[in-house]
C-alpha cells in the first residue's frame, strides 16, 4: 500500500486543541510531565473503530471552534464529547467513520456534554516523536497548541473497500455520573476525622479553572495542615492548599507539588472526571 | 533509617522519611533506590524522588503484607560506610540588579548589602536532591540561613528563563520562562534542559553545585557558545 504525506490544514484552531497519545513516560525525574490524552477510554474507542494501534496519536479538542481541510483521502472518526461535528457542512455524529476525501471540511461547532472530543485518524498523526511520545507539552515538542493557519501531518492511504463497522453506536452517557473513586493520599491521615467526612459526603462543583494541567473545585475546606516538603504527584493526585480549595491534577501535572496530597483519583474515575465541565457535580467515594 | 511505608494503591507506594532536608536522608534514598533498582527493577515501573519520600510507581501488584516485608527488608540494609560518590558542578550566574530584578528589595528585607548577598550565595555549596516543577528545574538544598526568604504573596507572571531566585529556604534556576513566586537575583547563562539528549539535564541527584559570580560580558559570551551548543560544563 502507498502512503503518501498530507496535511490537515486548519482555518480555526478550536479550543485547546493539541495532539496526544498515552503520554511521555521515563522522564519523570527529570521534571518532565506524563501529558498524554485526558481522556483514555474516549482515545482507546476512536482507535479501535479504525482498527489503528492503541497507542496512535489523536486530536484533543476542548471546546468548540476547530475548523480543518484535509489534503489527501483518510479517514476519521469521533469519541468522547458530545458535539455538533459537520462534514461538508453535513451533521455526522460520533462512531461514525468518516471517508475524507481530497479538500474535505471537518467543523467542530457546539459541545453539547463533556469536556474533550477526540478526532481518530488512519494511522495517527506523523507529528514529531519526542522522547518516544507525540503528546504535546510547552518546551518538549515544538507545537503545543493548534493556532490558526497551523498544519498537521498524517499519511494518507488509498481503500477501496467500504469501512468496516462503519457505524458504531456511541453511549455518550459514560461520563454522566458523578462518583469519583478515589484512594486515600500520602496525607489524608493528617486531617481531623471530621473534615475527612465531610470531604466523603459533600457534593463538589467543578470551578472554571479548568485546564489540561488541573481542575479546581469550587468548594473549599477551612483546615490547619500543614504543607509538606515537595514530593511526588501524580495525574490523579487530589491537594489541598492552605486557603482550602481543592486540586485535582490532570495529565498534564508537574512531577512534584507541595501542597497535602489528601486523595488520588483511580484510574477509569480520572477518564470519568477529565469529562466534566465547569459547574458539574462530583463526589468522592473511597 | 527512619522509615515509613504508605501504600495509596495497589501500584503505587511511598516510603517517607522525617520531614526535614538533609544531605543524609538523600544519602539514605540514594541507597535505597539502588537496592530496588538491583533487586526489584522488573517490577517496578518510576522511583520518583522527593526531599523526605520516593514514590515507586510499579509494574505488579502489592498488599499491604508486602509493604510490611519491604520495609524489613530496607532495615535489613548495611548501614552507610561511605559517601556516595558526587561531582561538584560550577554554574555561571551573572548576579545583577538587570537580571535580578528582586535584589535591592532582598537587600532591604535583609538589611545586608548587595555584595554580601552575592558572596553568601555564592560562596556556598548546594546539594541536588531531585528534578521537579519544570522540565529541568532543580531542587537544591543547602541556602544560607541569612537568605532564607518567603516567597511573594502573589507570583510573578513571567520569570525569565535562566533567572535565578530564592524562595523559602530553597534556590533554583528557572530553566525556562514560567510563572514564579521566588525572588531574582541573578541569571544563568547556560542551558540546563535539552530534550533532544537522552539525559536531558547534566547533574545527576546528589551532585553538588556552586554558583560563580561572572560579569555582564562573560554571560553574553556563554549564553552565545551554549545556544550553539559549544559550552563544556566543569567540574571538580
Amino acid at each position: 500500500m502507498i502512503k503518501t504525506p498530507a496535511y490537515i490544514h486548519f482555518v480555526q484552531p478550536g479550543l485547546m486543541t493539541t495532539v496526544q497519545d498515552l503520554g511521555r513516560f521515563g522522564m519523570a525525574g527529570y521534571g518532565v510531565p506524563y501529558s498524554g490524552v485526558m481522556d483514555r477510554f474516549s482515545m482507546t474507542q476512536a482507535n479501535f473503530l479504525l482498527q489503528n494501534q492503541f497507542y496512535d496519536s489523536v486530536l484533543e479538542m476542548g471546546g468548540p471552534g476547530a475548523k480543518m481541510v484535509f489534503e489527501l483521502a483518510t479517514r476519521v472518526v469521533f469519541a468522547g464529547a458530545d458535539a455538533d461535528i459537520y462534514h461538508n457542512d453535513k451533521q455526522v455524529k460520533a462512531g461514525k467513520i468518516l471517508d475524507i476525501i481530497e479538500d474535505d471540511v471537518v467543523h467542530i461547532r457546539k459541545f453539547r456534554k463533556g469536556q474533550w472530543l477526540y478526532m481518530g485518524i488512519q494511522g495517527g498523526f506523523e507529528t514529531e516523536i519526542v522522547a518516544e511520545s507525540r503528546s504535546w507539552y510547552p518546551g518538549i515538542t515544538p507545537q503545543f497548541r493548534i493556532e490558526k493557519s497551523d498544519s498537521i501531518c498524517y499519511l494518507s492511504e488509498e481503500r477501496f473497500y467500504p469501512a468496516l463497522g462503519s457505524h458504531a453506536k456511541m453511549n455518550l452517557n459514560w461520563f454522566k455520573h458523578g462518583e469519583i473513586k478515589v484512594f486515600k493520599g500520602p496525607e489524608w491521615e493528617q486531617l481531623p476525622k471530621l473534615l475527612q467526612n465531610r470531604i466523603m459526603k459533600k457534593s463538589f462543583t467543578i470551578s472554571t479553572l479548568v485546564n489540561r494541567m488541573a481542575y479546581q473545585l469550587v468548594e473549599t475546606i477551612e483546615n490547619e495542615v500543614e504543607p509538606i516538603l515537595t514530593a511526588a504527584v501524580y495525574p490523579g493526585t487530589v491537594q489541598l492548599t492552605p486557603n482550602g480549595n481543592l486540586i485535582i491534577l490532570m495529565r498534564d501535572a508537574q512531577v512534584t507539588g507541595g501542597y497535602p496530597r489528601i486523595l488520588h483519583v483511580e484510574n477509569n474515575s480520572l477518564n470519568i472526571l477529565s469529562q466534566k465541565r465547569p459547574g458539574d457535580k462530583i463526589n468522592f467515594s473511597i | 533509617m527512619d522509615i515509613r511505608i504508605f501504600r495509596i494503591h495497589s501500584k503505587l507506594i511511598e516510603l517517607v522519611w522525617p520531614q526535614v532536608i538533609s544531605i543524609d536522608i538523600l544519602q539514605e534514598q540514594q541507597q535505597v533506590k539502588q537496592f530496588f533498582e538491583k533487586e526489584y527493577a522488573d517490577g517496578i515501573r518510576e522511583i520518583r524522588v522527593g526531599f523526605n519520600t520516593l514514590s515507586l510507581k510499579l509494574r505488579i501488584e502489592i498488599t499491604e503484607e508486602d509493604c510490611r516485608d519491604i520495609l524489613e527488608e530496607i532495615h535489613q540494609l548495611p548501614t552507610l560506610i561511605s559517601d556516595f560518590a558526587s561531582k561538584t558542578w560550577k554554574i555561571p550566574v551573572c548576579y545583577c540588579t538587570e537580571y535580578g530584578k528582586d535584589l535591592e528589595k532582598l537587600v532591604q528585607i535583609h538589611k545586608i548589602s548587595l555584595e554580601e548577598i552575592i558572596r553568601l550565595h555564592s560562596e556556598a555549596t548546594y546539594t541536588l536532591h531531585f528534578y521537579g516543577f519544570l522540565p529541568g528545574f532543580m531542587y537544591l538544598g543547602g541556602l544560607p540561613e541569612k537568605l532564607h526568604t518567603p516567597r511573594k504573596n502573589s507570583p510573578e507572571r513571567a520569570m525569565p528563563g535562566g533567572t535565578v531566585a530564592i524562595g523559602g529556604k530553597q534556590t533554583g534556576i528557572y530553566p525556562a520562562e514560567s510563572p514564579g513566586g521566588w525572588h531574582a537575583i541573578g541569571n544563568c547563562p547556560i542551558r540546563l534542559f535539552d530534550i533532544s539528549k537522552e539525559v536531558p539535564v547534566i547533574p545527576a541527584i546528589g551532585d553538588k553545585i556552586n554558583f560563580e559570580p561572572i560579569s555582564k560580558e562573560v554571560f553574553e559570551e556563554i549564553k552565545q557558545f551554549s545556544h550553539q551548543g559549544l559550552y563544556t560544563w566543569h567540574h571538580d
